[in-house]
């Protein structure tokens, strides 16, 4: 748990037209170390971490990614994203490449490097996320959803980021699906890839994350170790909000 | 010399002429075309402003009289142009207006989520643009861009009225010799539908090559 501070936000506010999505939300990642994001639907989750990829822009406070503030409207946005790794719920894959070329486009133009190179940096990606070498050729629409996924986390992987941000990586996916996508992140997070994940897994964000943040109404409501979170938290938002999405997952077993 | 000797030497000429002026306009309005569609969305204020003036302009106004305008309107000003030029700037110019829409709407049916795929892994605008975006937008917009281009074949015609020896000017002097009307106009369409027809299946040929799997069953979900 100790080790230099990854990413650090303070104090963000984010509106859209008179609703206020974030109300003033900070907190710090270390290196190598997993925050899982939960809380209900619409409560600015998913702006938090457009955000901190500058993808939103927030209205004000602070982002730094180590010692580089994402914040400052001086910098090139391009260089910082280059070092996050984003990985959407709906995948984003780029419908016109094949799943070695998704992952190998950023190399090529973003970072520049020789096709070889590359294709090198991109096989090691898909290996790494179950991606066998008779699906590299194959187009988005020939893939399964959590191949797709698995795909698209190798695209973010091979940029070799400091930190991935996975956005509910696995709310699209039919459950059968969900394991094989949430064993790729797992497996990442152990080798020690710092990570923050918004999920509504509460099996996998208990066992795989370093601690919990619980998002209400654009605010942190309540943070600290996964099984004290989710067991036995301080707030009754909290309790209430587990109580439901347990029972929900009882139901449906 | 009979008539069928005049009309098919001086139709077959014609028909060089036309092909010569659609070997010229096809591409260049073309390549006009995606340009101005990428400024209309991508443009900033002013390329916008600009980009939308010109295809509010050249899609308001007839063909006919675009091209009365470069020929006679340009020679008032001191610019003049050969009959063959003046009509294949108004043809591109025309064409390039409304081949422009479809590249500006396929560009816009393009999800959001590539856009913010591309930025996530730090692609600069351009990038992002000539790697991502229009390589799918150019094949959504192919259809639409292929129909303006067997427009173009039928509307090459009217470079006669300027004086250009295409297809139709031959076939209009040798009904005025031999007044055939029915042999005349009927070879003549013959000759047009001849080029439509070799037109679509070029278009055929690069949509089967552009195909990629799912790429239309992707823009339902």
């Amino acid at each position: 748990m100790s080790g230099e501070t990854v990413l650090r936000v303070k104090d963000l506010y984010k509106r859209y037209g008179d609703r206020i999505v974030l109300k003033g939300v900070s907190f710090e990642i270390r290196k190598a170390e997993v925050k899982a994001i939960m809380g209900p639907s619409g409560t600015g989750k998913t702006t938090l971490l457009k955000c901190i990829d500058m993808l939103v822009k927030p209205d004000s406070g602070r982002i730094w990614l180590e010692d580089l503030e994402l914040t400052d409207p001086r910098i090139d946005i391009g260089e910082a994203r280059k070092k996050i790794g984003f990985v959407f719920q709906e995948f984003n894959l780029f419908h016109h490449l094949t799943a070695i070329k998704n992952v190998m486009i950023g190399l090529t133009k973003v970072k520049k490097l020789p096709k070889d190179e590359a294709r090198t940096i991109a096989e090691r990606a898909l290996l790494k996320v179950h991606i066998e070498r008779e699906l590299w050729d194959k187009y988005p629409a020939q893939l399964s959803g959590g191949q797709k996924q698995r795909v698209a986390i190798a695209r973010a992987l091979a940029m070799e980021p400091m930190i991935m941000l996975y956005d509910e990586p696995t709310s699209a996916l039919d459950p059968q699906l969900t394991g094989e996508v949430l064993e790729v992140i797992k497996e990442l997070a152990e080798d020690g890839m710092t990570s923050l994940i918004v999920t509504h897994e509460v099996g996998f964000a208990s066992e795989i994350a370093d601690e919990i943040m619980i998002m209400m109404d654009g605010k942190i409501i309540e943070r600290g170790d996964p099984r004290k979170v989710i067991h036995n938290p301080r707030r009754e938002e909290t309790r209430r909000f587990f109580s439901k999405i347990l029972k929900i997952g009882d139901e449906s077993r | 010399m009979s008539f069928w000797e005049e009309f098919l030497s001086k139709l077959s000429f014609g028909t060089l002429i036309t092909l010569q002026l659609l070997t010229v306009t096809i591409p260049l309005s073309v390549i006009l075309g995606i340009l101005i569609g990428i400024l209309r969305v991508y443009g900033g204020r002013i390329g916008k402003t600009l980009a939308n003036l010109y295809v509010y302009i050249f899609r308001g106004f007839p063909l006919l009289v675009t091209l009365m305008i470069m020929f006679f309107g340009l020679a008032d000003i001191g610019i003049r142009l050969t009959p063959y030029w003046a009509a294949a700037l108004a043809i591109i110019i025309c064409s390039s207006a409304y081949q422009s829409e479809y590249v500006k709407m396929s560009i816009l049916s393009i999800d959001e989520g590539q856009s913010l795929a591309a930025k996530s892994l730090g692609m600069k605008r351009s990038t992002e643009i000539f790697y991502i975006i229009l390589p799918q937008a150019l094949r959504v917009a192919l259809p639409g861009i292929g129909n303006e281009i067997i427009y173009m074949i039928l509307y090459s015609s009217l470079a006669y009225i300027v004086g250009v020896n295409e297809i139709f000017s031959a076939a209009i002097s040798v009904n005025s010799i031999w007044f055939k009307p029915t042999e005349v106009f009927l070879v003549t369409a013959l000759i047009y539908l001849a080029m439509t027809t070799m037109a679509s299946y070029g278009l055929k040929k690069l949509e089967h090559r552009l195909w990629i799997p799912g790429f239309e069953t992707r823009r339902k979900s």
